[in-house]
C-alpha cells in the first residue's frame, strides 16, 4: 500500500496491480524491526490513544489503512493470521481461525481448511464455515479495495458480474456440518496463505450487511470488541472476556480508547503530559528532537517498517531511456540529506526489498557508495555526458505531502546540479499516483513509495515487474520492464516456498539495484511514544504487519 | 461639472472682494498638483510610500545577493556545513532541523527545510509576491474599469449581464474561489483558444487573483459612470456627435482616473495578501518558484525549533501590505479628502 505521510494511505486501484503474485513467509534480519517480547507486564487496565484521523473504515472487509487494520487485527481473526510477536516471529502465517495450515493440492490450486470447534463470536453467535464465503462476497460486493485479492477464486469473476449479492461464489465450497471450507483456485497462488491472512478475509456472521458497518461493526472473533464507536471522533476496544483460542493472544488491557485528535503537537504534548498514554503517529517535527533526547529507549522508539522508498526514473521516456542517466541519478542522490528530509525517521538503505522482509540480503558494497556516504556528483556529471542527455529537460513529479514534495525539489536540483535543466511538478495528493500511473502523463521521475500489504518479497518486487506494466492505474511507474528481473520474478511468484525462493528475489533485489532500474534510497521509519503509565520494556511488540501490536500493551 | 473641476473649486482661496490682492494674479493649479501637493504633506504615506520603493529594489536585487551568499533559491544545501562564530554547524541537523539566521554573508536569515537560504529565497519570493500583485491589480483594474464602463454607461441588457455576472463572482468566497481554481489549474494549466499556460507557471495565481478581484472595482466603477452618464459634459460630448467609445475613452476615463488610481494601492496589497494565502494553501506559485505564502507554509511544521521560516516571510508580507495600504490611504485623502475608499471582502 502507498503511504502518505500524514497517514497511512491507500489507494484501492494500487491493489489490483497486486494481483499476479507470490506470497509466503518472511523473514527479519535487521535489529531495529522489532520490540521487546513483550512476555511479562500486568493485566488490567485501561488506556487512552490518540490517532491523527479516524481510520478510513471499521468494517474488515473494507478497511486498508494502517490504523484501521492495527484496530481490526484485535477484533478480527481471519483462518490464518500472524503470531502476535515482533520480527520474522511475527511476519509467519500460522493458522487463525482455521485449525492447521490449509492443506494444499499438488497443483497448488484447491485449498482446504477446517475451521477450529467450537468458536463463537463476541456476541455469542457460533461461526459456521459459510461466513467465510459470506466474508469474501462482501469484500467483493462492496468493491473493496482488496477485492483483486480475491478475485483469483474460481467463480469470484461470475459473482461479480452477475451482480447479485447473495449468490455463490462457485470457487469456495463450505460444510457447516463439519466445518470444512474448500477453496478453488482458477490458477496457482503461492501467495494465497497471505492473502486469507488479511483483515479483507476476517469471518464475520453471515447476516452482517452488505454495507458499510463503520457505525455499527459486527461482531468478530478476536480479543477485543468494538464499543462506543463515534465516527471521527473516536471508539473504544473493550476486551472479550470469554475470547479463548488457541495460541491467539488474548489482550492485556481492559480496554482501549482510541481517540481522534488532528493536532500532532498537541497529542505530543498530552503524551509527555501523560493525558495520552500512546500517540500512532510521529511526534510533531519540530518536537521530535527533544522527544529524542529524553525519552528513548524510556517511552520513546524507532522501527523501520516494511516500506521502501525510491525515484522511479522512467524506462521509456528520455533522459531515463539511457542507462547511464539512470546510473547519474543513482551516483548523485545524497541519501543522508534524504534522511534529513524526514526529520531522521527514514533509514537510508542500498536495497529496493526492505530489511523486515524474507529475501533481503543486504547490498554491500552499494555499487553507488555506501548510504552514509557522500554522493559521487562527479562521476554522475560524467555519466551524464557520456549519455548524451545532458541539458535535456526533466520534470520531477511529487504531491503536496511535505515531505514528498520536498523529496521532488531535492531531485530536481539534484538533476539540475548533473546537467539537466529540471523542475519538480507538485501534484494533489489525492490524483497523485493515478497521474503518474498514467501512460499518457509520460512522468520522467519522481517520488515513490510502497508499504507491505503482507510480508512477502512479491508484494514489492511487482512494483519493477514488467508483468506489471498497464496503460492506466500503473504501479510499475517507471516501465522497469528488466528481461533478468522479470524472469526471476516469473519463477519465483509461482512457487509456495518462500524459504526456497527467498535468493532469487534477493538476485531480483541486487538486479534492479545495480542496474539502476530505480534509485532506491531508504526504508520509512515509525515510532512508538508512550505516557510514563506504559510498560514500555515489557509491552512492546513491533509486529511486523500491524505495527504496534495493541495485544500486548500493559500499563506498568 | 466633472469631479475634477468640483475639486478644484473647492481648493480655491476666496478672495476678498476690493482688498490688496483683488488684482493680483492668482496661481492656478490642476487638481493633480494639489493632489501632489497635499500627498507631499502627508509625511507617514510618504515615508510608507518609500518602504516600498526599498522594498521593490531589494527585490530587484535578489541575484546580486544570491551571488553574495553563493547559492540559488532553489539550491538545497542538506548536508552541508557553515562555519558560524568559528564553529561549524550542520545547515540542516540529522533531525531535520535547519540553521537559525547566522547574520553573516551565507544563510543570513538561516536556512529551510530543504537547506535552502531564506534570505535568498526571500527575496526572489519578494520578486514573486510583488510580480504577481502588481500584474494582478492591473488585471482587476484593466477589467474592473472596462466592465464596470460598460454596464454603467449601457445599462440595460448590458448592464444586466455584467452585473449578474459580478454577483455570481462575489457569490464565492475569494479564498476558496481562489484555491478552487489554482488546484484545478495548477495540474493541468490554462488553455483559452489560443493562451496556453503551463501548470507551474506563476501567469496562472496572477490570472485568476486578478479575475477574481475584478467585482472589486467594476461595482464602484459602474456605480460612478452611472452618475456621470447624467451629466451635462456628457450631454454635450453626444450632441457634438461622439460616439459610445469616444465618450467613455475621452469623457469618462478621464473622470474615473482618481478612483482608479486611490484603487491601485489597495488592490495591490489585496493581490498580495490572495498570493500568499493560494501559495500557503498549494494553489498559487509552484516549486520550485518561492513566494512569501510558499514560505510560509513550509516553515509551519516548524514552528517552535525554527521560527524564522515564519517570521521573515511574514514580516515582509505585512510591511508591503501596510506600506501599500498607507500609501494608498495617503494618495486617497490626496485626491479627494472626504472619500473613504476601502476594499471590502
Amino acid at each position: 500500500m502507498q503511504r502518505s505521510l500524514r497517514g497511512v494511505l491507500c489507494l484501492s486501484f494500487a491493489c489490483a496491480a497486486t494481483l499476479g503474485l507470490a506470497a509466503c513467509g518472511s523473514d527479519d534480519d535487521t535489529a531495529d524491526s522489532g520490540g521487546s517480547a513483550a512476555n511479562g507486564g500486568k493485566t488490567g487496565g485501561s488506556i487512552r490513544t490518540a490517532y491523527t484521523s479516524f481510520p478510513d473504515f471499521l468494517d474488515p472487509a473494507l478497511s486498508y489503512t494502517q490504523e484501521g487494520w492495527q484496530t481490526l487485527w484485535t477484533v478480527y481473526t481471519p483462518l490464518l493470521t500472524y503470531n502476535h510477536a515482533a520480527g520474522a516471529e511475527g511476519a509467519t502465517v500460522v493458522p487463525g481461525l482455521a485449525e492447521e495450515m490449509p492443506d494444499i493440492s499438488d497443483d497448488g490450486k484447491v485449498y482446504k481448511l477446517k475451521l477450529r470447534e467450537g468458536l463463537k463470536y463476541s456476541d455469542g453467535k457460533a461461526v459456521k464455515a459459510s461466513d467465510f464465503e459470506h466474508s469474501i462476497k462482501r469484500v467483493l460486493n462492496l468493491e473493496s479495495g482488496g477485492s483483486s485479492f480475491y478475485q483469483s477464486i474460481a467463480g469470484a469473476e461470475n459473482y461479480l458480474k452477475a451482480g447479485k449479492a447473495r449468490a455463490d461464489i462457485s470457487g469456495i465450497v463450505p460444510d457447516d456440518a463439519t466445518g470444512e471450507i474448500t477453496i478453488n483456485l482458477t490458477k496457482p497462488d503461492g501467495r494465497f496463505p497471505y492473502i486469507l491472512a488479511m483483515p479483507f478475509a476476517s469471518l464475520v456472521p453471515a447476516d452482517t450487511p452488505f454495507e458499510n458497518q463503520t457505525k455499527s461493526p459486527p461482531a468478530g472473533v478476536g480479543p477485543y470488541e468494538f464499543a462506543n464507536v463515534r465516527i471521527n471522533r473516536g471508539y473504544d476496544l473493550v476486551k472479550v472476556a470469554d475470547f479463548n483460542v488457541a495460541d491467539q493472544a488474548t489482550g492485556k488491557l481492559d480496554t482501549i480508547k482510541v481517540e481522534v485528535i488532528k493536532n500532532r503537537r498537541r497529542q505530543t504534548q498530552d503524551t509527555i503530559q501523560n493525558k495520552i498514554d500512546y500517540m500512532n503517529d510521529p511526534p510533531a517535527p519540530d518536537q521530535l528532537r527533544d522527544i529524542r533526547a529524553q525519552y528513548t529507549d524510556k517511552r520513546y522508539k524507532e522501527f523501520v517498517t516494511n516500506s521502501t522508498y525510491y525515484y522511479f526514473l522512467n524506462h521509456n521516456v528520455a533522459p531515463f531511456d539511457k542507462p547511464e542517466a539512470r546510473q547519474a541519478v543513482n551516483y548523485a542522490i545524497d541519501k543522508r540529506s534524504l534522511a534529513r528530509l524526514f526529520g531522521g525517521l527514514l533509514e537510508p538503505g542500498c536495497n529496493f526489498l526492505p530489511p523486515g522482509m524474507k529475501g533481503y540480503a543486504k547490498i554491500d558494497p552499494c555499487p553507488w557508495g555506501a548510504p552514509t556516504a557522500a554522493p559521487d556528483v562527479a562521476k554522475a556529471k560524467a555519466l551524464v555526458q557520456s549519455s548524451g542527455t545532458a541539458g535535456q529537460s526533466v520534470t520531477v513529479f511529487g504531491n503536496d505531502e511535505p515531505e514528498s514534495k520536498s523529496l521532488a525539489e531535492y531531485l530536481a536540483d539534484v538533476l539540475n546540479d548533473i546537467g539537466y535543466k529540471a523542475k519538480p511538478r507538485i501534484v494533489e495528493g489525492s490524483v497523485y499516483f493515478t497521474t503518474i500511473g498514467n501512460a499518457k502523463t509520460k512522468p520522467q521521475a519522481g517520488f515513490a513509495n510502497w508499504f507491505q500489504d503482507f510480508p512477502h518479497p512479491g508484494n514489492f518486487m511487482f512494483l519493477v515487474d514488467g508483468k506489471s506494466i498497464q496503460a492506466t492505474n500503473n504501479q510499475n511507474f517507471g516501465n522497469v520492464n528488466n528481461p533478468k528481473v522479470n524472469a526471476i520474478l516469473d519463477e519465483a511468484n509461482t512457487n509456495a516456498d518462500i524459504d526456497a525462493v527467498a535468493d532469487d528475489y534477493a538476485e531480483a533485489d541486487k538486479t534492479v539495484v545495480s542496474e539502476a532500474d530505480v534509485a532506491a534510497y531508504g526504508h520509512r521509519k515509525l515510532t512508538v511514544f508512550y505516557s510514563e503509565r506504559m510498560n514500555f520494556e515489557d509491552c512492546t511488540v513491533w509486529h511486523p504487519v500491524y505495527n504496534l501490536d495493541f495485544t500486548n500493551l500493559c500499563v506498568r | 461639472m466633472s469631479i475634477a473641476d468640483s475639486q478644484v473649486s473647492s481648493e480655491l482661496t476666496p478672495v476678498a472682494e476690493g482688498g490688496p490682492l483683488a488684482t493680483a494674479p492668482v496661481a492656478g493649479l490642476s487638481p493633480w498638483a494639489l493632489a501632489v501637493r497635499r500627498l507631499r504633506r502627508n509625511r507617514a504615506a510618504l515615508a510608507f510610500g518609500a518602504l516600498f520603493i526599498v522594498l521593490v529594489a531589494l527585490a530587484l536585487a535578489a541575484p546580486l545577493w544570491a551571488d553574495v551568499a553563493g547559492s540559488t533559491p532553489s539550491k538545497n544545501h542538506l548536508s552541508d556545513t557553515v562555519v558560524v562564530d568559528g564553529r561549524t554547524e550542520q545547515v540542516v541537523t540529522f533531525d531535520g532541523v535547519p540553521i537559525a539566521p547566522t547574520w553573516q554573508r551565507k544563510f543570513f536569515l538561516g536556512a529551510d527545510t530543504n537547506g535552502r537560504d531564506v534570505a535568498v529565497r526571500l527575496l526572489y519570493g519578494a520578486r514573486n509576491s510583488l510580480f504577481i500583485g502588481i500584474t494582478a491589480a492591473l488585471i482587476t483594474a484593466l477589467l474592473g474599469v472596462l466592465l464596470g464602463t460598460l454596464a454603467g454607461y449601457f445599462r440595460g441588457w448590458t448592464d444586466a449581464i455584467i452585473s449578474r455576472s459580478l454577483d455570481v463572482l462575489w457569490a464565492f468566497p475569494v479564498l476558496l474561489l481562489g484555491v478552487a481554481l489554482g488546484v484545478a489549474l495548477a495540474t493541468d494549466g490554462l488553455k483559452l483558444g489560443p493562451l496556453v499556460i503551463s501548470g507551474g507557471s506563476k501567469w496562472i495565481p496572477t490570472i485568476i487573483i486578478g479575475v477574481v478581484g475584478v467585482v472589486y472595482l467594476a461595482r464602484p466603477i459602474r456605480g460612478q459612470v452611472l452618475s456621470l452618464r447624467e451629466k451635462e459634459f456628457i450631454e454635450a460630448a453626444r450632441a457634438q456627435g461622439a460616439g459610445p467609445i469616444r465618450i467613455m475613452f475621452s469623457e469618462l476615463l478621464p473622470n474615473l482616473a482618481s478612483t482608479i488610481l486611490v484603487f491601485f494601492p489597495l488592490l495591490v496589497a489585496n493581490s498580495i495578501l490572495l498570493e500568499a494565502a493560494l501559495s500557503f494553501l498549494g494553489a498559487g506559485v509552484q516549486a520550485p518558484e518561492s513566494s512569501w505564502g510558499t514560505m510560509l507554509e513550509n516553515g509551519i511544521t516548524l514552528l517552535s525549533t525554527s521560527p524564522h521560516l515564519t517570521i521573515v516571510p511574514g514580516l515582509m508580507l505585512v510591511l508591503t501590505v501596510l506600506s501599500l495600504n498607507i500609501f494608498g490611504d495617503g494618495v486617497r485623502d490626496a485626491l479627494d479628502p472626504r472619500a473613504k475608499v476601502r476594499l471590502e471582502h
